[in-house]
């Protein structure tokens, strides 16, 4: 009765996500993210190489975009230069682009502050039907648009990310992994606009996190987890773009891997799936080792990138890591990935001269 | 009840943000600004709670509904359903609309964010560019940072993701003209343009006129500090 119980319970905390061998899970349309394609570009090509990869190089699925999408603005809109109104309506664009111009029903986005803005602006169609209405008219009237809304979930109006869609065939990937973290301890950092404005959208809801934790554990990892595990990496928008402001960010990096070092100072590597966490959870460490003198030395890779490690992507031309503040080489040799050492670390990051 | 927050409870994220607060505290508890800066979103509920002009014009002044970070950890965490975080998207509009935000120094950043994230994705279809992480704007990212901008197009042709495609899919591609008159037809009729313009001559107000605005925005690229533009004192 308790074990029934409990799946109850854990039933509720799941997230339906068409995986590819499920009607319509290999066919998708979805849209880029700004944020990635400014910080850390080389994401969205391993992003697409997984997705799309042949054999046991991937999943084998077929993603389209639109040349005509655009960015859902929602990194202007929490930097508070649109209103709501304006995020509905280019979202209605991107939404409607996707199912009538490229025939798809099911639709992801790579960026997490996308994902939160998509569920705010879902939700509110849901419960005010003036809004729905004003949404279609302006979208009709600015772009002679049709307007569609994604089911991805269980059949209800919702999107899902990019890390849903990886989730949802974690275990075909972990079968075809060439490599494992066996023997390598992990956590997890969810972004906040993926796990808290909406955590009923998140898998594992917003008290069990699963959907990095299961990646982890997935390709054999040990999960770590330690109290700050869920603060927020201090990306902040504003905070981390206007310069002066970026001890914000710092701050809130430092505050994260005291934690970790404290709780488990073997844990050396931290999963995201958000654009922004990707970036200041590394690159904040080079600022703290010159402002603090403490070094932590915690790799921080997006799922993509882990999924293109474990599946032998090269991890310099393929999963980018020519441009992280801590080298990606111990942990490389940690799980017994060849890489050409007869270069210098300079040189294997560096394709095109000094 | 006073005619900023008449015009405060018009904005939908109000709406949806501000049910009954307890003054719990939760939120600033858990809250990154609030560590780091003297900010308390439990504050902030109370005062528009109060519905008391004079004091949501002194907080919609200063830098404070600047400092939040817009994680929205606090929605997550409060008993009573409230979205702190989306209080102070409002309060911020508000700000813009009103031109107090020239008040504060955090307020007066918001031209680097209009002429960052709103002229981008006028121009280009998408709220950062590749050539906007700049080395020196970004000097944690390392030498191998300013390597890769040294590099830019070959490195990311190299990576796969190519830039600046025309007609094509891809990462950072040229957003076909027709389907930006799109994009700006959107932000014309949702009140973003407005919005924006409200910040540049709040700016304009605020500090004398067009030409010191282009002085502000001048120093910021140079010194990558705001605060290094000092303002005039009106005789
Ligand atoms: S957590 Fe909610 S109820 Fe408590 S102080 Fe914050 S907004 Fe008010
Ligand atoms: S959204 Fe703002 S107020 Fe809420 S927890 Fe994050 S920083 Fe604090």
């Amino acid at each position: 009765m308790r074990r029934e119980g409990k799946a109850r319970v854990w039933e509720k905390h799941q997230k339906a996500i068409p995986s590819a061998d499920e009607p319509g899970g290999n066919k998708w349309g979805f849209v880029r993210s700004c944020l990635l394609q400014a910080v850390a570009p080389f994401t969205e090509g391993i992003i697409h190489k997984v997705m799309t990869g042949k054999g046991n190089k991937g999943l084998g699925m077929d993603i389209r975009e639109s040349a005509g999408h655009t960015s859902c603005g929602a990194i202007g809109f929490h930097g508070d230069v649109t209103m709501l109104e304006t995020q509905m309506v280019v979202a209605a664009r991107n939404f409607s682009m996707a199912h009538y111009d490229l025939g798809v029903d099911n639709f992801f986005c790579t960026c997490v502050t996308s994902f939160g803005n998509y569920c705010e602006i879902i939700e509110l169609w849901e419960h005010e039907p003036e809004l729905l209405e004003y949404t279609k008219k302006t979208l009709e009237e600015t772009t002679g648009r049709k307007f569609w809304i994604p089911k991805v979930s269980g059949g209800r109006p919702s999107v899902v990310h990019a890390s849903d869609v990886i989730y949802a065939n974690i275990k075909k990937l972990a079968k075809k992994a060439e490599f494992s973290l066996d023997g390598v301890k992990a956590t997890d950092h969810l972004g906040c606009h993926y796990s808290k404005i909406f955590p009923d959208e998140s898998v594992g809801g917003g008290e069990f996190p699963r959907l990095l934790a299961g990646m982890i554990e997935a390709y054999g990892g040990e999960l770590v987890d330690y109290p700050e595990r869920r603060h927020c990496c201090g990306m902040g928008f504003r905070q981390c773009a206007i310069p002066e402001n970026r001890g914000y960010t710092a701050a809130c990096v430092y505050k994260k891997m005291k934690s970790l070092k404290k709780t488990d100072p073997d844990c050396k590597l931290m999963i995201t799936n958000c654009p922004g966490c990707g970036v200041f959870l590394d690159a904040e460490q080079g600022t703290i080792a010159q402002v603090m003198g403490e070094k932590f030395d915690v790799h921080v890779m997006n799922y993509a990138q882990l999924a293109g490690l474990m599946l032998g992507y090269d991890p310099f031309k393929d999963c980018g890591f020519n441009v992280k503040y801590v080298p990606i080489e111990p942990l490389l040799d940690k799980i017994g990935m060849e890489y050409d050492k007869s270069k210098t670390q300079k040189e294997r990051r560096r394709p095109f001269g000094p | 009840m006073g005619k900023l927050y008449d015009e405060l409870s018009k904005d939908i994220e109000i709406k949806h943000s501000m049910y009954a607060c307890m003054d719990c505290g939760t939120c600033t508890a858990l809250c990154a600004a609030a560590e780091f800066y003297d900010y308390s979103p439990r504050e902030v509920m109370d005062i528009v709670q109060s519905r008391d002009d004079e004091k949501i014009k002194e907080l919609i002044s200063s830098n404070k509904i600047w400092y939040c970070g817009q994680c929205l950890s606090c929605k997550q965490r409060c008993p009573r359903g409230n979205n702190p975080g989306g209080v102070i998207l409002a309060l911020r509009r508000l700000s813009e609309k009103t031109g107090l935000f020239a008040e504060s120094e955090k307020g007066r950043q918001q031209l680097i964010a209009k002429r960052l994230f709103g002229d981008n994705m006028l121009k280009r279809g998408y709220t950062l560019l590749a050539t906007n992480p700049i080395p020196s704007h970004f000097p944690e990212l390392g030498e191998d940072w300013e390597y890769y901008h040294e590099h830019i197009k070959e490195m990311r042709e190299w990576w796969g993701v190519p830039m600046d495609l025309e007609n094509s899919p891809g990462c950072h591609r040229m957003v076909p003209e027709k389907d930006m008159e799109e994009l700006r037809a959107i932000y014309k009729a949702t009140g973003a343009v407005d919005l924006m313009n409200k910040v540049e001559e709040g700016m304009a107000k605020k500090l004398g006129g067009k030409e010191e605005v282009e002085k502000f925005w001048q120093s910021y690229q140079d010194n990558v500090d705001s605060r290094l533009y000092k303002i005039k004192e009106k005789k």
